[in-house]
């Protein structure tokens, strides 16, 4: 056989391992499917800034009505939506640093996409109640329809987190899944 | 020096089947992290999400057994620097995107040592294009450059 046999073998293979994988995911896993036109459209870019100010906003949170412009301690936001994969895993995190900051900061998520955990269903509070459960939520979690704290807040994609001092500057914004270590010390910052 | 083009060879390949292998069975992740960066429309983002991981393992495995080396180095410096083409526009355009450079488990926020990072992984992949195939490569034994 010679080389370039095997090259056109090669890329022959490599042709078919993509349509093969693209099929199986297509048959196998719609949703998965779903979740990757959701995810290729880019999220809208607030107008939350780092050492910014941070934009009022209100929210039905499952723990009550929250209040931007009423909170006297420092926030911790997300907005995530059901559907991304780095947002469910993030939820492991986010129970972690509010079982250890919940009493000195204020938590809430926001939901920020007209999606569905399936990908294909519009967003509802129902679904979110649904990721809450499944995804064993301990902090403040709310439904937002209107998505408006995603177009004032969401930066380059889900999960975005925003850490909010109390004289209501944004001291820290980033999105995607951010780890423990750095949003624990991001959280120490606005507590000194 | 060819053994020392092989032993870059083989790095390169290594590192590209990784970030490749860390990304297949994640599109969804993926597709997120390249839309981030809002430097391309959606409908090419979806398929790129699929097949890029693949491309890396085969460039990367080319790499490795020194199969139409300088080709596969040419691809992979082509690749790296289009990474910190992205990754810079972002940094400069104050966009936090994630870098997502392997798979799901790598949340780095794309920055600049990242840029220099990629910069300096394609300037290896372009020295393997210049000196290919380097030893221990199929290359060598089919007679293919």
């Amino acid at each position: 056989m010679n080389q370039r046999k095997i090259a056109l073998i090669s890329v022959a293979i490599l042709i078919l391992a993509i349509a093969g994988y693209y099929a199986w995911l297509r048959f196998e896993r719609p949703a998965q499917v779903a979740q990757v036109q959701q995810a290729a459209q880019p999220a809208t870019l607030g107008k939350a800034q780092q050492t910014g100010p941070a934009p009022e906003f209100e929210a039905a949170t499952t723990a009550g009505h929250f209040d931007l412009a009423e909170v006297k301690k420092p926030v911790f936001l997300e907005v995530f939506a059901t559907w991304c994969p780095h947002c469910q895993r993030e939820t492991a995190v986010l129970n972690k640093l509010y079982a250890a900051y919940g009493k000195k900061v204020a938590f809430v998520a926001v939901s920020g996409s007209d999606s569905a955990m399936d990908g294909d269903s519009p967003a509802s509070a129902a679904d979110v109640l649904k990721f809450a459960t499944i995804f064993n939520v301990k902090y403040p979690i709310a439904y937002d329809g209107r998505l408006a704290v995603a177009d004032l807040y969401l930066q380059g994609g889900y999960p975005t987190i925003a850490v909010i001092d109390a004289k209501k500057t944004v001291s820290y914004i980033n999105s995607g899944e951010l780890p423990y270590d750095t949003l624990a010390a991001e959280i120490q910052k606005v507590l000194k | 020096m060819r053994i020392a083009v092989a032993l870059v060879r083989i790095a390169m390949g290594v590192m590209l089947v990784a970030a490749g292998a860390l990304k297949i069975g994640h599109a969804p992740t993926l597709a997120a992290a390249i839309a981030g960066f809002r430097l391309l429309p959606s409908p090419i983002v979806a398929p790129l999400s699929i097949g890029l991981p693949f491309l890396e393992v085969f460039v990367g495995l080319y790499l490795i057994v020194g199969f139409y080396a300088r080709t596969a180095a040419y691809v992979a410096t082509a690749q790296y620097l289009l990474y910190a083409f992205a990754i810079a526009s972002a940094v400069i355009r104050g966009i936090p995107a994630n870098c997502g450079c392997f798979g799901p488990g790598d949340a780095a926020t794309a920055d600049w040592p990242h840029v220099a990072f990629d910069l300096v992984l394609g300037a290896l992949c372009a020295f393997v294009a210049w000196r290919a195939p380097g030893a221990f490569a199929l290359d060598e034994r089919l007679n293919t450059r």
